[in-house]
């Protein structure tokens, strides 16, 4: 190795042209460089491309594959075309459950980061900093917890005759509601434990944005005689618009995806009255092993998940105040 | 290296404070904020509460578990829910173990490829960088439901159903790391990595000597998000685990709690106590962090 060549003729070239040859001697050398950057390059992302393409990318394109064909693990996988697409026109349990599902994402995208939006702003304001402290880590910290296990803990409290929730409503004149056995209410249960459990970390997205907006821009609207109301829908809302499609974004990916607090809380019952879409794959799939109906399944969440995040990105370009 | 701190702004906040303070009344002010915090303390109670619950009904013997009206201090203090749980038919302990193991092995391997992958697209060059990068972004997209049948069939093929290497393989890479490690290597000066290089340094030396070092909190705060993503993971080891010696500590607690939440619930709630230790733990000692890397990709974009 010429290191100490090297290193002179490197020094002689201006900061980032380490590419530019300057003399037909050095071009030689760098291109020689070059290359073993390019190496090590592919060298350090190896691991995680063969991760991708062996666990995601690999995985991706066999389910496409999948949902084109009847397949029962025992037998080989037989081909048939859209059959299975077809069939999910007229299977009333698919519609319901993504039924379910869609409610779900409503309740989410309203409620979390409804919830989220007044809670930034309330800690926004100048409170003590110990305080400030208290409350966000509060709100932030079933965010951190599994879900299964938050949702152990919510099965308890919403238990009909021994339940908390119930002892209080029970207490303010209210009737005794079968949280987890009745149809609407098992959808409702579900619900609520998607929104306390999230709403902290859209609330922290919402906080970091909202730290972003110039103070100067806020006094100068208020000296201009604006009110509070006319500060937040004109100033703060826009200003904080990306914030909002990331949480939105967020939340409808995940509450397409919710999966185990059902499970823990009410089984998707009654019924399928509070069963998800991927409950729905999930017992296609591995207790029926029928893979390729599964799979078709999987393909129409995948895409509808794909169509939600790029709708996103194109909104934002127009939607997002970016000043 | 201002990367992961949000601190800058709550300085900026307090020099205009001092201005606001002057020209706005203070009367409606206060008033506002007391309401203000307030329902903040009711939003905070309402997230508390059920995680105080859970801690006194696991101090409770089942007899007392239920008990209505509700005490939220400990009525009793008694451990032996705790060692009940962990010596009932649900191995609880193995099963945190499987979990332990799996969350330490993910979270290791994490921290190994997604920083050199994350210094690669940052800070070196090589044909289809872009287009790779794009393409690991993109999987972000792909929900686990999609793959988890192709995945379920790939490991029954290699044998791997119920072993926990079914886990740890796929989850040792994955494109939010590399994606939080090359936003920190951007970021870094590239006379740095310049001066490594004319001293004689190799690729490997000036990353794993000069670059890495730097990135030690960006690296911990990966680890710490993986490894509780692990640990809290339920659906692929719901499929992929099928025995209650394999299976992972919230499907030991799903199986413990039983059906329509017949189990001794005292009981379930020690063990539930337990599993949520270490994401305390974590959030005692390295909440800041979190909260900053997960929160910069959304709002700087």
């Amino acid at each position: 190795m010429t290191t100490t060549t090297h290193k002179h003729s490197s020094a002689a070239l201006p900061p980032g042209g380490a590419g530019r040859p300057t003399g037909p001697g050095l071009t030689d050398r760098l291109s020689t460089v070059q290359r073993k950057d390019a190496l090590t390059g592919y060298a350090f992302t190896a691991p995680t491309i063969i991760g991708f393409l062996v666990f995601v990318l690999g995985p991706l394109l066999a389910a496409f594959y999948l949902s084109l064909t009847k397949y029962n693990i025992l037998t080989a996988p037989k081909f048939v075309g859209l059959d299975n697409y077809i069939r999910m026109f007229r299977d009333e349990r698919l519609a319901t459950t993504y039924g379910n599902t869609v409610l779900y994402v409503a309740a989410a995208v309203v409620l979390i980061n409804g919830f989220a939006l007044v809670f930034a702003v309330l800690i926004n304001q100048r409170l003590p900093r110990a305080l400030t402290y208290i409350f966000r880590s509060a709100y932030f910290f079933p965010y951190l917890v599994a879900l299964v296990y938050v949702s152990i803990i919510w099965q308890a409290l919403f238990q009909k005759d021994t339940g908390i929730l119930n002892y209080y409503l029970a207490g303010m004149g209210g009737e005794k509601i079968d949280w987890l056995n009745s149809p609407e209410f098992s959808k409702v249960s579900v619900i609520i434990v998607d929104t306390w459990r999230n709403v902290g970390f859209s609330m922290l997205i919402f906080v970091a944005a909202l730290q972003e907006v110039p103070k100067d821009m806020v006094e100068a609207a208020r000296m201009d005689g604006a009110n509070e109301w006319q500060v937040f829908r004109r100033i703060i809302i826009p200003m904080i618009s990306q914030a909002t499609f990331f949480n939105i974004t967020i939340t409808i990916i995940g509450a397409f995806q919710i999966y185990e607090s059902i499970i823990v809380l009410t089984r998707g019952g009654p019924g399928d009255a509070s069963r998800s879409v991927v409950m729905y794959i999930a017992e296609v799939a591995f207790n029926k092993f029928d893979m390729g109906y599964a799979s078709a399944i999987a393909v129409t969440l995948f895409l509808i998940i794909m169509l939600v995040t790029m709708v996103q990105f194109r909104l934002r370009k127009s939607w997002v105040n970016n000043e | 290296m201002s990367e992961f701190s949000i601190s800058a702004a709550p300085g900026r906040r307090t020099d205009n404070a001092s201005r606001t303070d002057r020209k706005k009344p203070h009367r409606r002010r206060g008033l506002g904020k007391a309401v203000s915090v307030s329902l903040l303390v009711i939003g905070a109670v309402g997230m508390i509460a059920p995680f105080l619950w859970m801690f006194t009904t696991s101090l409770r013997d089942a007899g007392h578990a239920y008990d209505l009206p509700p005490q939220w201090l400990p009525t009793q203090w008694q451990w032996f829910n705790y060692a009940d749980a962990v010596t009932g038919p649900v191995p609880i302990l193995k099963n945190m173990l499987n979990s332990a193991v799996i969350a330490i092995a993910v979270s290791i391997g994490m921290i190994i490829t997604a920083p050199m992958a994350g210094y690669a697209f940052a800070k070196l060059e090589f044909p289809g960088k872009t287009p790779i990068f794009v393409g690991l972004l993109s999987s972000l997209m792909v929900p686990a439901q999609v793959t988890i049948i192709p995945l379920f069939l790939l490991m029954r093929t290699f044998g791997l159903l119920d072993n926990p290497l079914s886990l740890i393989l796929p989850g040792i890479t994955g494109a939010l790391g590399v994606f939080l490690l090359r936003q920190f290597f951007l970021g870094l000066p590239q006379e740095i990595i310049d001066a490594a290089r004319m001293d004689g340094a190799s690729a490997w030396q000036t990353y794993r000597l000069v670059a890495l070092p730097l990135a030690k909190n960006a690296v911990s705060t990966l680890g710490v998000i993986t490894f509780l993503g692990s640990w809290n993971a339920y659906f692929a080891p719901s499929i992929f685990l099928n025995s209650t010696e394999t299976a992972t500590l919230p499907l030991g607690l799903v199986l413990m709690l039983g059906p329509y939440g017949a189990g001794n619930v005292a009981q379930v709630m020690a063990a539930t106590t337990i599993a949520i230790a270490p994401a305390l733990i974590v959030f005692l000692v390295a909440q800041r962090w979190i909260i900053a890397s997960l929160t910069q990709s959304a709002v700087k974009g």
